[in-house]
């Protein structure tokens, strides 16, 4: 490989200054706040101190934290890890009837955003009002509910309904990528299914299930809404909800904000675990599977299972998708909660108030809108200057740069949100706390990882001779870039763009840490409203941004395709 | 480029006008209060289309978040708020012994009640909250009539109170109840499976779906959702729950006369009768409380109030938020 930038140049070329700039960012935006929660966390009154954050840990309240953590993250990972791969064996290796449409509903959960599905399963199953709760009561004449959704059991069985795609997603595309004609060898061989599916399928797609899992385990394990909505009250936190209760509860004092440091630093360090148990597990399968497209790899016959397994699918998306999203509908039109759905208990006035008259929720639907657009822009552009320096350039000290665009990755949204806190609340003479600027900047760390990611992938595509041949007729430096890269990787920005104004319009885990009395994201509404018992405006407003949602969704998959096309 | 560049600008614009929507309005004020929507949001639309110029803004949350917030704006030197309004009273105190608040004696406090002890202007009672107990009408078909009724059977795992250290209102009323009834009340609540949930106004919440049967419900909170068709009841003991809560202007508030305007319009006959036709008692004689509410009249509820020892109140207020957090969450 050659380098894009000639040996003899000027110290301070546009290299340089790129190279700065990213750096810059980075520092700033991700690598300060996150050193300031270690920083924090370990030191007390200018001394390294340990003794105090195992004091920290040893307390009741955090170890149970972390404890809890620990059982719904693995809870979460196991039965997605289940649900995922099994449903992407049957809609890959069987002869499943409409496959490719199930295949397209299962990655629906990925858009609806958990917290408003755990809002949809506390109307349905709590204990005593929960609608399937009372159906069944009313029906069997049962004294006690048929399942209570403030349990263990009932926040894994929330994560796990729309956290399996993870799984579900890698496994897939496993299975569909794998060589068959390693299993009709070893068919021809005389292995019977059983064998070939013990000795080659499940090595083959082990890694893609392992990574699957550890990225489900990640998401739980800082995973705010979900517990927060059905834990809270019955006494089950676990980190992110009780960093949010230290934060909001006593009002910013030392030793809350000491405690929130010290379990967002095990955060960090466990999320950090994760991503480089993934990347191990990634290195090793990557040789393994391989990408042979040429055959469509055999189909196991269901025969009389066909129908009854497809009657599985449509059940488990209809129980899981649309019964929720249906509820979310039905109650926020209803004029109170806990009426009957009649004609005359229904309207159209929460929808109708929340939309023009609130001004609570107008400024959360605005805030939301206008910060994921920015964040998305910002990002966008610094994604691909960062990640144009690391994927081309050839400069020195690069290497820092290569891990403070790691970073981002194993950051969890409340470490982030308690780092900017921390960062920019008047210490260092900048102070925005109260202000959505400071969201913003979360915003910005949070999602960085997103950009880089779609843009480095773009940028490898590009080959360096573009450039060079650019820069050996004459071009700077800067028109290179301006007429060469800039249009070619249009696509991977415009990607970013999208992979970040959605999930931030989305955003509750950061957001409702730093939110002012102004600054309500639609999740913060969401979720304060559903808090102070406004049970018919918390579920109207969810089923506008879930309408806000899927219509942004679709219009990119439309652009997307259009794009593709011309 | 070009369209990039178009795109920044109008993301600049976009952020810029999500901040300075009320740049442009002659006066400011920002309100902190734990009354609902329900009540604040009908204050607001009355006290801006009397003074059209003030562009006022308000944050409705649980007393113990907002003071929460306030702790945290002091500490980064700015608080956000002009005024302050919620139920928990031993907060003004404090705020007041800070040296925080503004004393200022409304001229319309001539034709209020005031039931805070050492007056001077610092902070004014603009309602008088009461609590009953809340009941679902469809699951309880006997009404309860006396706290002790709530040790009952009929109220088995089914009677809530909200969390004290979010809502002013819960926290008052633990604070008297205990007072009143002892410790051994609650302990005896807890053995019933009573629970402890999270704002006020979620456990009236709950209540109406029936996923509790009764709880310590606010009485325009409770109200609000029984004009709205709820199927719930509110019941109110021979001891009354009478809590005042007093609203208060910070004394570094940018916005003195606007804050000074709000005070007044809050305590006048016009606003007074708008907190009294949301279902909560006024502090003004001259104004009646519409009679299908059935709230007793201020004169009775006052007189079966349980009586306030301020000083005490203020005294014992972590410890009472902790003995009763303890007791609701013994298994």
């Amino acid at each position: 490989m050659t380098t894009a930038v000639p040996a003899a140049q000027p110290r301070f070329g546009t290299a340089q200054i790129l190279l700065a700039l990213s750096v810059a960012i980075l520092v700033i935006v991700v690598a300060v706040p996150v050193l300031l929660i270690f920083f924090n966390a370990f030191w007390v009154q200018g001394q390294f101190n340990v003794v105090d954050v195992i004091k920290v840990l040893s307390q009741h309240e955090t170890y149970q934290a972390l404890l809890n953590s620990l059982i719904l993250a693995s809870g979460v990972t196991v039965t997605g890890t289940i649900v995922g791969t099994f449903f992407a064996w049957l809609v890959t290796r069987t002869d499943l009837p409409f496959k490719g449409t199930m295949k397209v509903l299962f990655l629906v959960p990925f858009m609806l955003p958990s917290f408003i599905g755990a809002l949809a399963w506390k109307m349905l199953l709590s204990p005593r009002s929960g609608y399937i709760n009372r159906l069944f009561m009313d029906l069997l004449g049962l004294d006690g509910p048929v399942f209570d959704i403030y349990t263990y059991g009932g926040i894994i069985l929330v994560e796990t309904m729309y956290l399996f795609p993870f799984v579900f997603i890698q496994v897939a595309g496993a299975l569909e990528r794998m060589d068959p004609t390693l299993e009709e060898s070893a068919r021809i061989s005389g292995a019977d299914l059983f064998t070939i599916t013990r000795k080659i399928t499940i090595p083959l797609v082990m890694p893609s299930i392992l990574s699957g899992s550890l990225l489900i385990m990640l998401y739980s394990m800082a995973h705010f809404g979900t517990v927060a909505v059905l834990g809270i009250e019955v006494g089950i936190y676990n980190i992110p909800t009780l960093i949010y209760e230290k934060i909001h509860q006593s009002a910013g004092s030392f030793a809350s904000i000491r405690t929130g440091t010290v379990l967002a630093s095990v955060l960090v360090v466990t999320a950090a675990f994760i991503m480089w148990l993934q990347n191990k597990v990634l290195a090793r399968g990557k040789y393994q599977i391989i990408a042979g497209k040429s055959f469509r790899p055999s189909e196991l016959k269901l025969r009389g299972l066909r129908v009854p397994m497809l009657l599985f699918c449509i059940a488990y998306i209809g129980f899981t998708i649309v019964l929720p999203t249906v509820t979310i509908f039905m109650v926020g039109g209803l004029r109170t909660y806990g009426l009957p759905f009649t004609a005359e208990n229904m309207t159209l006035d929460n929808y109708k108030f929340i939309l023009f008259d609130w001004q609570l929720t107008r400024d959360a639907i605005w805030n939301s809108v206008s910060l994921g657009f920015s964040a998305a822009l910002i990002t966008m552009t610094a994604g691909v200057i960062i990640s144009y320096v690391i994927v081309k350039m050839k400069v020195r000290g690069k290497g820092i740069l290569e891990f403070l665009g790691m970073l981002p990755f194993s950051v969890p949204g409340s470490v982030i949100a308690l780092g900017v806190i921390l960062a920019w609340s008047g210490k260092f003479g900048v102070n925005i706390y109260n202000t959505v600027w400071i969201i913003l900047v979360a915003y910005i760390a949070r999602y960085m990882a997103f950009s880089l990611k779609a843009n480095s992938a773009a940028l490898e595509q590009v080959h360096d001779s573009l450039v060079e041949a650019a820069r050996a007729s004459g071009a700077t430096m800067w028109q290179a870039l301006k007429d060469i890269v800039v249009p070619l990787v249009r696509p991977g920005m415009l990607a970013a763009f999208f992979l970040i104004f959605l999930p931030a319009l989305r955003e509750l885990t950061v957001s409702v840490l730093l939110y002012g009395p102004t600054t309500r994201t639609i999740g913060v509404a969401i979720y304060t409203l559903n808090e102070d018992g406004e049970t018919v405006y918390s579920a109207a407003l969810a089923g506008i941004a879930l309408i806000i949602i899927v219509f942004g969704e679709s219009v990119i998959k439309r652009l997307f395709k259009v794009g593709r096309k011309g | 480029m070009r369209l990039a560049k178009l795109a920044s600008v109008c993301t600049g614009l976009l952020v810029a006008g999500a901040m300075s929507t009320a740049a442009f309005a002659e006066q400011q004020l920002f309100v902190y209060t734990s009354m609902k929507e329900s009540l604040i949001g009908s204050l607001k639309a009355a006290f801006v289309a009397k003074y059209p110029d003030i562009k006022m803004d308000h944050q409705s949350a649980g007393a113990g978040k907002l003071m929460a917030k306030i702790a945290a704006e002091r500490e980064s030197g700015k608080i956000l708020a002009d005024v302050l309004w919620t139920s928990e009273v031993p907060d003004f105190y404090q705020l007041k012994k800070d040296g925080l608040l503004l004393p200022y004696i409304s001229p319309e406090t001539k034709g209020a009640i005031n039931p805070l002890p050492d007056y001077d202007g610092s902070f004014t009672a603009a309602r008088l909250g009461t609590l009953g107990i809340a009941y679902n009408t469809r699951f309880v078909k006997t009404p309860p009539k006396a706290w002790a009724d709530l040790k009952k059977p009929a109220f088995k795992n089914a009677f809530g109170v909200a969390n004290p250290a979010l809502s002013g209102t819960a926290y008052m009323s633990v604070a008297l109840l205990s007072k009143t009834f002892g410790w051994e009340y609650f302990e005896a609540l807890r053995k019933n499976g009573a629970k402890m949930g999270k704002g006020s106004g979620q456990v009236v919440d709950d209540t109406a779906s029936g996923e509790l049967l009764a709880s310590l419900g606010v009485d325009y909170i409770t109200l609000d959702k029984v004009k709205k068709g709820a199927t719930l009841g509110l019941a109110y003991p021979q001891e009354m729950l009478v809590i005042p809560s007093p609203v208060a202007i910070f004394k570094n508030t940018p916005n003195l006369d606007a804050a000074k305007k709000f005070v007044d319009f809050l305590l006048s006959k016009e606003g007074q009768e708008i907190v009294a036709k949301n279902g909560t008692l006024p502090v003004r004689t001259d104004v009646k409380v519409p009679p299908e509410y059935g709230l007793p009249p201020v004169a009775d509820a006052v007189k079966r109030s349980i009586k306030v020892d301020y000083p005490a109140l203020i005294a014992e207020k972590e410890a009472t938020v902790k003995k009763f957090t303890e007791i609701m969450q013994k298994k």
